[in-house]
C-alpha cells in the first residue's frame, strides 16, 4: 500500500473502543425518581430549622448493586450547575465548608443493601438530613450529615458512584425550605380584648349599684317627710297612735280649761 | 288593718328570707375564696410569674366580703323585725359599701381571667424554660412547673411542640435544633424516664411524642378559680340588689 500512512499497531482496535467509551462517560443513567420530603406518615419534624426528612430511595437503584449511593445536598441556585464528576470526601464537597465556598456537599453514603426492595409495610423508612451534630465542625469528616446552616432553599438528588465514576442519578428534588424562626419577643401579650362575660358583669353591676345609690339618696332626701310617707302602711307596733293621741290631748286640755 | 298587717308581715318575711339567703351565700363565698387561696393546683408558679397580678386580691376581698355579708344579714334581720329606722339605715349604708367591694372583686376576677391568653404563657415559657442563667428562683420554678406539667398531662409546649420550632427560646440557646427539636420531656417516656424511641421522638412520629399543647391543662384551673369568684359574686350581688331595694321601700314606709 504505497499511499497509506504507517499506523500504530493497536490503532485499529483503539478507535472503536474510544467510540464505545464516549457514550458510557456521558451516559449516566437518569432515573425516573424525584427525592421528596416524607409525606406518610405525617411527621411533626419533617422540616425543622436545621434538618429535614426524605423518603429513602427504595426500589430505585435496583440495577446498581455494586454502587455507592450518595445524597447530594445543594443550594437551590447551585443545583443545576453541579458537576457529577465531583468526588465525595474531597474539599470541593465537604460539609464543613457549606454553603460558602462549597455550594453542594455529598453525604449519607449507602449501598443497595441499605435500601432493600420492596419496603416492608408499616416500617418508617426515612433519611434525616442534618442529624449528625458531633462531626459538624470536624474537618476530618467531610461527608458528615451535619445540621443545615440556614433555612434554604435547598435541592437534593441521589447519585450512584461505582468506584469513583457516576453511573446513575435521580432527578433534582423540588425546592426544600426549612422553618424560619421568629423572635419570641415578637409575641404580643396585650390587648386580646375583653370577653363578653366581663363586659356584662361590669355593665350590669354598675347599673345596679347606680340604682341603689339613687335609692339611698332618695331615702335620705325624703327622710321623715310626711308627704311621701303619707301612706303609712307599716306601723311600729305600739308607739304611733299613742303619740298622736297625746298631742291632741295636750292641745285640747287648755281649751277645755278656758 | 288586718289586711295591711298581713302585707306588712309578708313583706317582713320576704326581707328576712332574703337576708337569710344573703347570710348563707356570704358564708359560701368565704369558703370558696379560702379554698381558692389555699388550693395547691400546681400551676400557681406560672401564674405568679406572669406579673399580671393574680387571682389572690380578688379572692382575698371575697373572703372579707363574705364575712361582712353574713354579719350584715344578721343586722338586717334584726332591723326588719324591730322595724328600726336607724338600724336599717346603717344596714343599707354598710351593705352598699360591701356591694362596691364585691363589685370590684368580680370585675377584677373577670379581667384577670381574660388576661390569661395562650400568648402570655407562650412568651413566658419560651423566655424562661431551661434558662441557662436563671435570674431568680422563679425561673427555676417555671422550669420545674413546666416539666411536671408536661410529664403529668402528656402534653408539650403551650400550643404544641411546634412552639419550640417557630420561635427562638432560652431552651434553643443551649440545645441545638438537630438534637432537640423539642425538649425531651415532650417524648413518650418509659418507666425510667427515658424516651421510648428517641429517634421517633425527634422525627415527630405519632405515638412517640406528645403532640398536644398544655394550654388546656393550665387554663382549666385558672378558669374555674376566676369564674367561681366572678360569677358567684355576681349572682350574690343580684340577689343583694333585690333585698336592698326591698329594704329601702320598707324603711321609707316605717313611721316614726
Amino acid at each position: 500500500r504505497p499511499h497509506s500512512r504507517p499506523r500504530h499497531p493497536g490503532a485499529g482496535t483503539m478507535l472503536p473502543l474510544l467510540l464505545l467509551l464516549l457514550p458510557a462517560a456521558h451516559g449516566i443513567a437518569q432515573l425516573e425518581y424525584t427525592p421528596a420530603l416524607t409525606q406518610t406518615p405525617e411527621l411533626e419534624g419533617v422540616t425543622t430549622a436545621s434538618t429535614f426528612v426524605l423518603d429513602q430511595p427504595r426500589c430505585v437503584f435496583r440495577e446498581y448493586g455494586n454502587a455507592d449511593i450518595w445524597l447530594v445536598v445543594a443550594l437551590d441556585q447551585a443545583a443545576y450547575t453541579f458537576n457529577n464528576s465531583a468526588r465525595p470526601g474531597t474539599p470541593e464537597t465537604a460539609f464543613q465548608d457549606f454553603p460558602d465556598p462549597v455550594r453542594a456537599y455529598m453525604t449519607l453514603n449507602a449501598t443497595l443493601a441499605n435500601y432493600p426492595c420492596p419496603k416492608p409495610a408499616g416500617d418508617i423508612t426515612v433519611l434525616r438530613v442534618g442529624s449528625e451534630t458531633s462531626c459538624a465542625q470536624n474537618a476530618t469528616r467531610p461527608t458528615c450529615n451535619g445540621p443545615l446552616p440556614g433555612p434554604g432553599p435547598y435541592r437534593v438528588k441521589f447519585l450512584a458512584l461505582e468506584g469513583s465514576e457516576p453511573v446513575a442519578e435521580t432527578a433534582w428534588s423540588e425546592q426544600i425550605m426549612l422553618r424560619t424562626v421568629k423572635s419570641s419577643s415578637s409575641i404580643s401579650t396585650t390587648g386580646s380584648g375583653h370577653s363578653a362575660g366581663m363586659i356584662a358583669i361590669t355593665t350590669i353591676l354598675s347599673i345596679l349599684f347606680a340604682i341603689l345609690l339613687a335609692g339611698l339618696v332618695a331615702m335620705l332626701v325624703f327622710w321623715g317627710s310626711d308627704s311621701c310617707g303619707g301612706s303609712s302602711t307599716f306601723s311600729k307596733p305600739e308607739s304611733v297612735t299613742v303619740r298622736r293621741y297625746n298631742t291632741h290631748h295636750v292641745y285640747d286640755q287648755p281649751a277645755a280649761r278656758l | 288593718m288586718a289586711k295591711s298587717d298581713d302585707c306588712v308581715h309578708i313583706f317582713q318575711g320576704l326581707l328576712v328570707f332574703g337576708n337569710v339567703v344573703i347570710g348563707i351565700c356570704g358564708i359560701a363565698l368565704t369558703a370558696e375564696c379560702i379554698y381558692f387561696v389555699s388550693n395547691p393546683h400546681g400551676v400557681h408558679p406560672l401564674l405568679k410569674a406572669t406579673e399580671n397580678g393574680d387571682i389572690y386580691p380578688a379572692a382575698w376581698i371575697g373572703i372579707f366580703v363574705g364575712l361582712a355579708l353574713f354579719a350584715l344579714s344578721i343586722l338586717g334581720i334584726i332591723g326588719v323585725i324591730k322595724a328600726s329606722r336607724t338600724l336599717l339605715l346603717v344596714y343599707i349604708i354598710l351593705m352598699l359599701i360591701t356591694f362596691a367591694f364585691e363589685m370590684a372583686s368580680c370585675i377584677t376576677a373577670a379581667t384577670y381571667r381574660d388576661s390569661l391568653t395562650p400568648e402570655l404563657f407562650l412568651k413566658q415559657m419560651l423566655e424562661r424554660y431551661q434558662k441557662s442563667e436563671p435570674a431568680n428562683n422563679s425561673d427555676n420554678e417555671v422550669t420545674q412547673t413546666w416539666d411536671k406539667l408536661m410529664l403529668q398531662n402528656h402534653c408539650c409546649g403551650v400550643l404544641g411542640p411546634s412552639d419550640w420550632q417557630e420561635y427562638t427560646s432560652a431552651f434553643r440557646l443551649t440545645h441545638s435544633d438537630a438534637d432537640y427539636p423539642w425538649p425531651r420531656k415532650c417524648c413518650v417516656l418509659d418507666a425510667q424516664g427515658l424516651p421510648v424511641n428517641l429517634d421517633g421522638c425527634k422525627l415527630g412520629v405519632p405515638g412517640y411524642y406528645n403532640s398536644n399543647g398544655c394550654y388546656d391543662a393550665i387554663s382549666g384551673p385558672a378558669n374555674t378559680h376566676a369564674w367561681g369568684v366572678a360569677w358567684f359574686g355576681f349572682a350574690i350581688l343580684c340577689w343583694t340588689f333585690c333585698v336592698l331595694l326591698g329594704t329601702m321601700f320598707y324603711w321609707s314606709g316605717i313611721e316614726y
